[in-house]
């Protein structure tokens, strides 16, 4: 079923950025060297929740079309959110990787479709993917190491 | 999609909130109704005359004191009043959608719209401010006072339970005046719980009173000789001959704001992907009850290919919106109030049918989410070859109905708009600044859109309306609320 609520849209996000979350805890459990960098993962993921919602709750009006603004798949945009077992480092990295660009398309294509219509909310959306898209490059260069 | 959570378990009992008690009614008690799923949620009573009468006379008691409460310090209890809305703000959301069947979107909409209306009414020791000329002649100065005037009622509808309520009552309070609200009996809840955050802010007993009820309580409030103001948001028969003629005759000041048929004008230049979305939420928001809902969708030229095709896309859009209980967050569209009100919509859609019109979509099956009874819902519905001379294109329906007309031109359209009794909130999708501007100019509408399907003034702003759809003069929110609220008094001084 697609999503096209921006209270569902919201709470999409939030999935995404608590499971994500939850990922990088387990990575900094796993992984002593980047203990530190996984941790300010997870916590920047709690403001980004902080941010979106307070945009949302801050912007909400009748008058706005927060019910039609958006014609999103939840499947487009499923993490895994856990890690095998035994995988390796790099794989493990690689793993965030795929995740971030997952969750920077969502935040991308959600801005896209409903940025005639929601105010403030695809700013914020537009923002978050930004901040985000810093981590690839923060991941990529842990592959190079 | 699981459901949120309910704030209201089981079947709650409204009281009355008089002089800062929470008392029971000795009125008819009715059930309340959750429209989505059928369930009796509360019991709200029907007031006596004695009990609004009560509610006038501790609000008269409290007024010379809460007049002399400096506004900053009446501010100060309206901030807190914001703080207690914002910590309260999803429960106060869940509770209109429970009572009234709007989306869980809608609802925070409307908390937060109400919301709003306390932050501008936070900044009465400047918005009250009088003004003052020296030497008007040699030696004498003049100037004028804003003034509180007294006890005012605050008349409720159903369709906005917590926010309508709202556009008054802050600025009448913070202006120094106290207040009587009536809520709508089908919706009583939102308005009980606001004022339970209004006790725990801390007005003083009798500056916020709360009487539930029907005709009694409004007709006690019109005859009630201490009530020096009403505001009333409903229908135009009451509004014009009940309320605006009796306050008249009792002389009190008096906004009555009322009902509408509003236009949604669409130029063959307009960008059809934003407009379409906007239309949805114009037309079928609310489920079509609102006074500033689309009802005709009058499109301009002679371009078939063009209709057709934006034709299309609305009908597209509109028979896939999603029906439910508004505590699903994927919902788009719940039921209407009551089972009343569904009729009458039905009742609606067969005088279209008979009038000739062309059903395009048929809503009087909807397809509803979640296993909810189908007592309150109506689905989109869209009538084609609509014309001002059929009731469907004239009346007020108040449900989720589109009338579809056509225009050659836009001085044609915009004769279309003018000729209806209303005027209320027409609106205008174009990309062209010279048809926004004429538009704009010449529809004879108290708000006006331009792109924009729900022409709703934020509070910094007068809430307008024109000829059937407003009766008096000043407006609810920002600055005219709080001359309305308030006396000038004008001193004129001279010292020997």
């Amino acid at each position: 079923m697609g999503i096209s609520t921006c209270s569902e849209a919201i709470s999409l996000s939030k999935e995404l950025e608590n499971n994500s979350a939850k990922f990088y805890q387990e990575l900094s459990n796993r992984y002593e060297q980047e203990k530190e960098l996984f941790l300010a993962f997870a916590k920047e993921n709690e403001k980004y929740v902080k941010q979106i919602e307070r945009t949302y709750y801050g912007v909400i009006t009748d008058a706005i079309e927060g019910c039609f603004a958006f014609d999103l798949n939840p499947e487009d945009f499923q993490i895994k959110g856990t890690l095998p077992k035994d995988d390796s480092y790099s794989n493990a990295v690689k793993e965030a990787l795929a995740m971030e660009e997952k969750i920077i398309n969502f935040y991308q294509v959600a801005a896209e479709q409903s940025k005639h219509l929601m105010a403030d909310v695809p700013r914020s959306f537009t923002l978050v993917a930004k901040k985000r898209s810093e981590r690839l490059t923060k991941l990529k260069s842990l592959l190079e190491k | 999609m699981a459901l949120l959570e309910e704030p209201i378990k089981g079947i709650k009992e409204v009281k009355n909130y008089i002089n800062g008690e929470w008392v029971d009614s000795k009125g008819k008690i009715v059930d309340v109704v959750n429209p989505a799923t059928g369930k009796v949620m509360g019991k709200c009573p029907i007031s006596t005359k004695a009990e609004i009468n009560a509610a006038v006379e501790a609000a008269k008691e409290a007024f010379p004191d809460w007049r002399r409460t400096t506004p900053l310090a009446r501010s100060r209890i309206l901030f807190r009043m914001k703080n207690l809305l914002e910590e309260n703000f999803e429960e106060l959301s869940r509770i209109q959608t429970m009572e009234h069947g709007k989306t869980i979107d809608e609802s925070r909409g409307e908390t937060r719209r109400g919301i709003e209306n306390v932050e501008v009414s936070c900044g009465i020791p400047t918005l009250m401010q009088g003004y003052y000329s020296e030497d008007i002649a040699s030696g004498i100065d003049e100037w004028v006072i804003p003034t509180p005037i007294g006890v005012f009622g605050i008349i409720g509808p159903y369709n906005f339970p917590f926010m309508i309520p709202l556009w008054s009552a802050p600025y009448a309070v913070a202006t120094g005046n106290c207040i009587v609200i009536k809520p709508s009996s089908e919706v009583p809840f939102s308005q009980m719980r606001l004022a339970e955050l209004a006790e725990e802010a801390g007005f003083p007993p009798g500056v916020w009173n709360v009487v539930n009820g029907g005709r009694t309580v409004v007709d006690g409030m019109l005859e009630h000789k201490d009530i020096v103001g009403i505001t009333f948001v409903g229908s135009t028969p009451t509004g014009k001959d009940v309320i605006y003629k009796r306050c008249g005759e009792t002389g009190k000041r008096v906004i009555a704001q009322c009902g509408a048929k509003n236009f949604m004008v669409i130029m063959p230049d307009c960008n059809v992907k934003a407009t379409v979305p906007a239309l949805m939420t114009s037309f079928f928001g609310n489920t079509g009850q609102r006074c500033l809902a689309g009802a005709n969708l009058l499109i301009v030229g002679d371009d078939n290919k063009f209709y057709n095709s934006f034709m299309d896309e609305v009908t597209k859009m509109a028979s896939k919106i999603k029906m439910g209980y508004g505590l699903d967050e994927s919902i788009q569209m719940g039921p209407v109030r009551d089972k009343e009100k569904r009729d009458n919509i039905m009742g609606y859609v067969e005088i279209g049918i008979k009038e000739g019109a062309k059903l395009r979509l048929d809503g009087r099956k909807p397809k509803i989410e979640g296993g909810c009874p189908e007592t309150c819902f109506v689905g989109p519905t869209i009538f084609e070859d609509v014309n001002s001379d059929m009731r469907i294109g004239s009346e007020e329906i108040f449900g989720p109905v589109m009338s579809v007309f056509r225009a050659k031109t836009l001085d044609e359209a915009v004769q279309i708009c003018n000729a209806s009794p209303f005027g209320n909130g027409h609106a205008i999708f174009t990309q062209n600044g010279r048809s926004a501007r004429d538009f704009q100019y010449n529809v004879t509408s108290g708000n006006v859109g331009i792109n924009i399907g729900i022409v709703a003034p934020v509070a910094l702003f007068p809430f307008s309306g024109m000829k059937d759809s407003f009766f008096g003069i000043l407006h609810t929110q920002g600055q005219e609320a709080v001359r309305f609220f308030t006396e000038s008094k004008v001193i004129i001084q001279r010292w020997f």
